[in-house]
């Protein structure tokens, strides 16, 4: 038996003008969350609907399985995807995600959501060409539930707990896979600790995505140069409350890609080649010591088409990237 | 006539607080013990002090309060609530950087 209040209406266009009315959509119409489909979702999750996922304290906010689930569906989720949402839920419920702040700043951060493992490809995840954008359900909707959750369940509503300046269009939604076929590349989730095998839901904070373009360099070292005076000349937060662990995502497109892997460099060769450059003394306004505590603080993530000479920079907001399994 | 169930997707009703009413405005700051609540970013603690130094010209104020939060990401501290609290008249913070 379900614990939500229950609303009726007389069709389907009167529910979504509803859930309009009521402040509960992202703008865009929505799925109805019904009784029968909410349970499909707990159902594939494997989850009570009082399971909780996770709390914001400053907020006095729980919540709860089913809360996300109805967002899921509201999100146009499959019930297959559910799973991904919890992990992704959780990750960012997580008390070093800081939902709060990451929410609620005026910097209109979004939450980039990094799917890793073998669920990728079951569920159609893209993570190659056209990976940031529309047209796959499984991106589109993974990403549009986490918001849903943020604003439904967690308050971050704009001119509410929301103070966005100005927000961004990565709020709608914003979720790609790691390409982990296009080479032997320890995956993000592995490099954290997790076994190939299994699936896992990284969430990053997001401040600002900066495009590194480089269509000049042809060697590894080059394309260093260039993601370090990108990161450089645009800063990463930091604070002490994170203390060491802070992170910058690096998703690597594929054509600077191949000069790392024609020179037969790791993620963790990258990783280790970036941190000292990346921690060096500022020497001007414009390159400024973008201080991460550890090379493993430096997220790599391989995804995107090919044809571009351009990987991107996902610059933080004031919170971890927390990696969660997909259970 | 079909009836379509939608369940309520929300942690629970809240205030929207966009018609919240302001704390009761003291009529004179005289006496005042003034807290300042500095983020930690940008020059806000500076702003503050000098905040102070202009009110302190227009009335007599008492030393002040102040808070500067702990880390910018987090709010301040529950000690700090409590002391801002149970001996601040008013308070002043900013936001933003």
């Amino acid at each position: 038996m379900t614990t939500a209040a229950q609303h009726a209406y007389d069709s389907y266009e009167a529910l979504v003008e509803g859930y309009f009315e009521k402040g509960w959509t992202d703008g865009l119409p929505i799925m109805p969350p019904t009784p029968e489909k909410v349970a499909e979702f707990l159902a594939a999750a494997g989850l009570s609907r009082e399971e909780v996922l996770g709390t914001v304290p400053t907020r006095e906010v729980t919540c709860t399985a089913e809360q996300a689930a109805a967002n899921a569906v509201m999100a146009g989720c499959r019930p297959e995807y559910f799973p991904v949402v919890v992990a992704a839920v959780r990750a960012h419920l997580h008390p070093k995600g800081n939902c709060h702040s990451t929410t609620g700043t005026l910097s209109g951060a979004a939450q980039a959501v990094i799917i890793n493992g073998p669920i990728r490809n079951e569920l159609g995840v893209v993570s190659g060409a056209g990976c940031f954008g529309p047209g796959f359900r499984a991106n589109a909707t993974i990403g549009r539930a986490l918001r849903l959750v943020i604003r439904n369940v967690c308050r971050g509503i704009p001119g509410f707990l929301d103070r966005a300046s100005y927000s961004t269009p990565a709020r709608y939604s914003f979720c790609f896979g790691e390409n982990e076929e296009a080479s032997d590349w320890a995956p993000l989730h592995v490099q954290r600790g997790l076994s190939a095998e299994q699936s896992a839901v990284t969430v990053h904070s997001l401040m600002k995505m900066v495009e590194a373009t480089d269509f000049a360099s042809r060697t590894a070292e080059g394309v260093c140069d260039s993601l370090v005076r990108d990161i450089r000349a645009n800063g990463v937060a930091g604070d002490s409350w994170l203390g060491e662990d802070g992170n910058v995502v690096i998703v690597i497109g594929h054509e600077h890609q191949r000069f790392f892997l024609e020179e037969g460099w790791s993620k963790a060769d990258i990783q280790q080649h970036l941190w000292p450059r990346l921690n060096a003394p500022a020497t001007s306004a414009t390159d400024r010591m973008a201080r991460i505590g550890k090379p493993e603080g430096i997220l790599i993530v391989a995804a995107g088409g090919a044809g571009m000479g351009a990987s991107w920079l996902l610059l933080p907001h004031l919170a971890l990237a927390i990696t969660e399994p997909v259970l | 006539m079909t009836t379509l169930i939608g369940l309520d997707p929300t942690s629970g009703p809240f205030d929207r607080t966009d018609d919240h009413d302001f704390s009761p405005r003291p009529a004179s700051l005289d006496g005042a013990v003034v807290g300042l609540v500095a983020n930690g970013l940008g020059e806000g603690e500076i702003f503050l002090d000098a905040l102070y130094d202009e009110l302190n010209k227009l009335s007599d104020l008492q030393a002040p309060l102040k808070v500067v939060k702990s880390s910018v990401s987090i709010p301040p501290d529950p000690g700090d609530w409590s002391r801002l609290t149970e001996e601040a008249t008013v308070a002043i913070t900013g936001f933003g950087g």
